[in-house]
C-alpha cells in the first residue's frame, strides 16, 4: 500500500574518504580514560589513584540492569580520576591509566585450548565477564539480549553500517572475514539458534567475495545483500528483511537477535582468547581532516591523538564554523570541544565544515517529512501538538515511537529541525506521562 | 583545545546544497505554469491575432494580464511588510523578505483563472483580497488557511461577475463571433439546461478533442487541458506535487459523472470526459489542490482530501446554482485541511485499529453518503421519487 510503506531514502555515502588507506593499529596512547558510564548508568570505580593496572583487569562495575564488568585496555598506573568529554555530549568522570608500554596481559586472557563444549550458559556468562556491549553505537549490553525466553531462529551480523561517513566496521570486516563468521557461529551456539545471517550493504560486493568461500567451514551461515538505503541497518528493518516479521519491542518477539559484526568480532576473541572488550575500530574522517582514516584503538584513547595521525585539521579550518560530531553525520551529537575520548559507542568523529547561511522560509507543508518518515508519523503535526503543549495528542500521534533516524531533517526543503521537534515532543509525553 | 560550533543532528540537509530547498521548489513550480501561461497568450492572443480580430498590442495583452496579477500581489505584499515590519524598510531587506515569502505566486494563479476582460481594478481587487486578506493577515506565507489566489478568485466571483461580463467576459475577440457557442460556457450550459445531452452540451463547441486542447470558452488558462497535463507530469515527476493528489481528485470526478451520467440514462463515456475537461478542474486539481500551504500534510490526509475534493466538486456542479464547483470546493476543503491531517496522522501512526477505527468508518461513511446524495439529486432519478417519498422534497 502506498500510504503504509517504508521506503527509505538513498544518501550519499560519502564514505571513499576514509576507506582509501588501510586500517591502522594505534595501540599505545599515553592515557586512556576509561568513562565511568555506560548507556545511561554511572559505573562503580573498583580501583585507586596509583593502583597497577594490567591489560584486561576489572576497573569498574556497572550495576544494576546489564551488570557487568568494565576492563582496563593498557597496561600501567591509575594517575587520577578526571572529568573527560564523553560522546554522549556531557563530561564524565574517567581513570586516567597512564600506558607503561610493556603491555602485560592480565592472568584471565588465555587461549581457550578446546572452544567446542561451551553451553550455552557459559557463552552468555563469558559475554557478561567480558563486559560485552554493543558497538553499533546503542552500546545495549549483550548478553541480555541471550538471556531471553524466547526460541531463537536466527542469529542477524548487522553489518550494514547506513550512517553516511562511517567505514569503521567494513574495514574491520575487510581486515579480518573469518573472524566474523567465528564470531556468528559462536553467538548461534548462544543462542540455540540454528540460522545466521550477515547482512550488508548492496554495493559492498567485496564482502560477499570474501566471506563466500569461508561459508563451508561454518554451518548455518548465509550472506543477505540489503538496498542501499537509509536507514537500512535500522534494526526493525533488518529483521523485517530477513525474517519477514515486524515486532514492536525488541527483535526477540520476531525469533531474532541483532547484532552489529564488530560486536560478533570482539566475541570471537572474548571466547578463544578470553579478551575482553577492550579496543573498538573508530572512523576519523570528514572534510575538515587531512587524511581520513580507521584506526584500531584502545578504549579509552584520546580522540585528539588520532586526529594528529591524521594529519590534523585541514589547512583554514575555521573551528567556529565547523562541527566536530561524535557518531554518523545522521544520528551524531555535536560536541563543543575537541577534547574526546572514544568509548564503546563511539563509531566515528567526523569533522566537516558547516554550508555556508541560506536564508530559509518557513514550513511550506510539502509533506515530504511525513512520506519519508520510517515508522509513519506526520512530524508536522507532532510539532503542533508540542507547540501547543497538547500531551493527549503526542501520544495519539505515537511520536514515542520515533527512533530519531533525522530523515525528517534531512528532507525538509526548508531546514527545520524537525527531528528535534519530534524529540522535545518525546521529552514532554515522558515527563507528562 | 578548540572550540567548535553546536548544531543538531542529522548534519546532512538536504536544504544545504545549492540547487536545493524551498526555493528550487517554487522555481520549479514557476517553470511548471510555463506552458499553462503559453497557451492561454497563444489561445487569447495570438491565435486571435491571426484571426485578424485585434491589433498587435491586445495580442500582448492575455500575457500582460497574467504578469501584472504577479506584480500586483508582490506590490501588495511588499506594502504590507513595509507598513507592518520595522526591520524591512530597506529595499534589500524587503527583496530578501519577498523571496522567501514568494508573493508572485498567487498573483499569477489568480490573473489565470480570471476571464480575459476582466478590468484591472477587479484583479487589482481579487489580488487584494488574496494576498493581504488570505495570506499576510493570516501570518504570511506557510501561516494561511486558504489558498491565496482561490480566495481572491471566490471573491471577484461573488462579487464582480457583472462587472466582468459588462467589461466583455469570458470570451476573447473570435469566439464572440461564434454564433453556436451562443454566449456560454460549456459548464454554463450544463448549469442552465440541467441536461446532459451530446448534442447540447458537446456538439456546438466541436469534438472532445476541442476540449482536451482547449480551444473552447473559459477562463483565461484553465481550458488548456493538455498544458495543463504537460505541467503535472513536470511537476510531478520534480516531486513539486504528489503525483497521487490530483489524480484521485479527477478519477472521483470522473467516477461520480459517469455515475451521475447512468443514472439519468446516457451511459456513454463522454459525459465523464467532458466533465473532466471542462471548467477549472484540471487547473484547480494539479495547481490549486495541490498547493501545500493549505492542503495536509500527511499522503493519507491528502487521499482523503482529494476524495471530498472530488465529492464536493460534483456537488456544487450539478445541484449547487454555480457553474463552476472546483473553486469553491478547495475553498471549502481548505477549512478542513488542519482537522483532516491530525485525524488521518493518527491513523497513519497507528494503522486501522481498535481507537481509530471512528475516524476511518466516518471518514469513509460521510464520503459514501455525500456521493451517493450527489448521484440520487440528479434530476430524473430525484423527481421519479420525490411521489414516492415526499418528504425528501421538504428535507434535501
Amino acid at each position: 500500500m502506498i500510504l503504509r510503506k517504508a521506503k527509505g531514502l538513498h544518501i550519499d555515502g560519502r564514505k571513499q574518504m576514509s576507506k582509501e588507506s588501510p586500517l591502522h593499529e594505534h595501540l599505545n596512547p599515553q592515557f586512556v580514560y576509561i568513562p565511568l558510564l555506560q548507556q545511561t548508568s554511572a559505573l562503580k570505580r573498583t580501583v585507586e589513584v596509583g593502583d597497577d593496572i594490567k591489560i584486561g583487569q576489572v576497573v569498574a562495575l556497572r550495576e544494576g540492569f546489564g551488570a557487568m564488568p568494565i576492563h582496563a585496555s593498557i597496561s600501567g598506573k591509575v594517575t587520577a580520576i578526571k572529568k573527560v568529554w564523553h560522546c554522549s555530549g556531557k563530561m564524565v568522570e574517567a581513570i586516567e591509566i597512564a600506558n607503561d608500554n610493556q603491555q602485560r596481559m592480565a592472568d584471565s586472557i588465555m587461549p581457550e585450548a578446546d572452544v567446542t563444549h561451551f553451553t550455552r550458559e557459559e557463552l552468555i556468562e563469558k559475554m557478561k565477564q567480558a563486559g560485552l556491549s554493543g558497538l553499533g553505537g546503542a552500546g545495549f549490553p549483550t548478553y541480555v539480549k541471550y538471556q531471553t525466553k524466547s526460541s531463537i531462529d536466527v542469529v542477524i551480523i548487522n553489518a550494514v553500517e547506513c550512517e553516511p561517513y562511517l567505514t569503521c566496521d567494513y574495514m574491520l570486516l575487510n581486515e579480518y572475514p573469518e573472524k566474523l563468521l567465528k564470531g556468528l557461529h559462536y553467538f548461534m551456539r548462544a543462542a540455540s539458534a540454528k540460522r545466521g545471517v550477515v547482512c550488508f550493504k548492496s554495493y559492498n560486493k567485496h564482502i560477499r567475495e570474501s566471506l563466500q568461500p569461508l561459508l563451508q567451514k561454518y554451518e548455518g551461515i548465509e550472506l543477505r545483500e540489503i538496498k542501499d538505503i537509509y536507514p537500512a541497518g535500522w534494526e526493525k528493518y533488518i529483521v523485517q528483511q530477513v525474517t519477514g516479521k515486524t515486532y514492536e519491542g525488541l527483535p526477540a518477539e520476531a525469533g531474532a537477535i541483532v547484532d552489529n559484526s564488530a560486536t560478533a568480532m570482539v566475541f570471537a576473541d572474548v571466547v578463544e582468547k578470553n579478551i575482553p572488550l577492550i579496543s573498538r575500530v573508530i572512523t576519523i574522517t570528514g572534510e575538515g581532516i587531512s587524511k581520513p582514516r580507521n584506526y584500531y584503538v584502545p578504549l579509552g584513547t584520546p580522540v585528539k591523538e588520532l586526529i594528529e595521525l591524521s594529519g590534523g585539521y585541514i589547512n583554514g579550518l575555521v573551528h567556529e564554523k565547523a562541527w566536530y560530531i561524535a557518531g554518523g553525520p545522521m544520528t551524531g551529537r555535536a560536541i563543543l570541544i575537541d577534547d574526546l575520548i572514544v568509548s564503546d559507542t563511539l563509531g566515528a568523529v567526523i569533522v566537516k565544515p558547516m554550508p555556508d547561511e541560506k536564508m530559509h522560509p518557513e514550513c511550506l507543508g510539502c509533506g515530504k517529512c511525513a512520506d519519508v518518515c520510517p515508522v509513519f508519523l506526520t512530524p508536522t503535526e507532532i510539532r503542533r501538538a508540542y507547540e501547543s503543549k497538547d500531551v493527549d495528542a503526542i501520544k495519539n500521534l505515537n511520536a514515542q515511537k520515533c527512533m530519531a533516524c533525522g530523515l525528517c531533517s534531512y528532507i525538509c526543503p526548508s531546514h527545520i529541525e524537525i527531528t528535534d521537534f519530534v524529540g522535545k515532543a518525546k521529552d514532554l509525553l515522558r515527563k507528562g506521562a | 583545545m578548540a572550540r567548535f560550533a553546536n548544531g543538531k543532528a542529522p548534519f546532512l540537509r538536504i536544504s544545504d546544497a545549492k540547487n536545493a530547498g524551498t526555493g528550487v521548489i517554487m522555481r520549479d513550480f514557476m517553470i511548471g505554469l510555463l506552458p499553462v501561461i503559453l497557451f492561454a497568450w497563444y489561445k487569447n492572443g495570438i491565435k486571435v491575432y491571426m484571426d485578424g480580430n485585434i491589433t498587435f498590442f491586445e495580442m500582448l495583452y492575455p500575457l500582460i494580464f497574467i504578469l501584472l496579477g504577479g506584480l500586483i500581489s508582490t506590490l501588495f505584499e511588499g506594502l504590507f511588510f513595509y507598513i507592518t515590519d520595522k526591520n524591512v524598510r530597506t529595499l534589500k531587506a524587503l527583496g530578501a523578505k519577498l523571496k522567501v515569502s514568494y508573493a508572485i505566486i498567487p498573483g499569477l494563479l489568480l490573473a489565470m483563472v480570471l476571464p480575459l476582460y476582466t478590468p484591472i481594478w477587479v484583479l487589482m481587487f481579487g489580488a487584494f483580497m488574496g494576498t493581504i486578506v488570505g495570506k499576510m493577515l493570516f501570518g504570511g506565507f506557510g501561516n494561511n488557511i486558504f489558498n491565496p489566489a482561490l480566495l481572491g478568485y471566490v471573491a471577484v466571483g461573488f462579487t464582480m461577475m457583472g462587472v466582468i461580463s459588462n467589461a466583455g467576459g469570458l470570451f476573447n475577440a473570435s469566439e464572440v463571433l461564434i454564433d453556436s457557442y451562443g454566449g456560454a460556457t460549456p459548464l454554463g450550459v450544463l448549469a442552465r439546461t440541467k441536461a446532459i445531452d451530446y448534442n447540447i452540451l458537446v456538439a456546438p463547441y466541436g469534438t472532445l478533442w476541442n476540449f482536451l486542447f482547449g480551444t473552447i470558452p473559459g477562463a483565461l488558462a484553465e481550458t488548456g487541458s493538455l498544458a495543463i497535463i504537460i505541467a503535472y507530469i513536470w511537476l510531478a515527476f520534480r516531486k513539486v506535487i504528489k503525483w497521487f493528489t490530483p489524480l484521485i481528485y479527477v478519477a472521483t470526478v470522473f467516477i461520480l459523472s459517469w455515475l451521475i451520467g447512468i443514472s439519468s440514462g446516457e451511459a456513454g463515456l463522454w459525459f465523464p470526459v467532458y466533465s473532466v475537461l471542462s471548467g477549472g478542474l484540471l487547473f484547480g486539481a494539479v495547481f490549486m489542490a495541490t498547493e501545500p500551504v493549505t492542503t495536509p500534510r500527511n499522503p493519507l490526509g491528502k487521499v482523503v482530501f482529494a476524495l471530498f475534493l472530488g465529492v464536493l466538486t460534483v456537488l456544487f456542479r450539478y445541484i449547487g446554482n454555480l457553474p463552476e464547483g472546483v473553486g469553491t470546493s478547495i475553498i471549502v476543503m481548505n477549512l478542513f485541511t488542519l482537522p483532516i491531517d491530525r485525524m488521518t496522522a493518527v491513523v497513519r501512526a497507528n494503522g486501522v485499529k481498535k481507537t481509530t477505527l471512528v475516524t476511518t468508518i466516518g471518514f469513509s461513511g460521510l464520503l459514501i453518503i455525500l456521493a451517493i446524495y450527489a448521484i440520487l439529486k440528479v434530476q430524473t432519478i430525484y423527481t421519479a421519487l420525490i411521489p414516492f417519498f415526499p418528504i425528501i422534497r421538504e428535507v434535501f
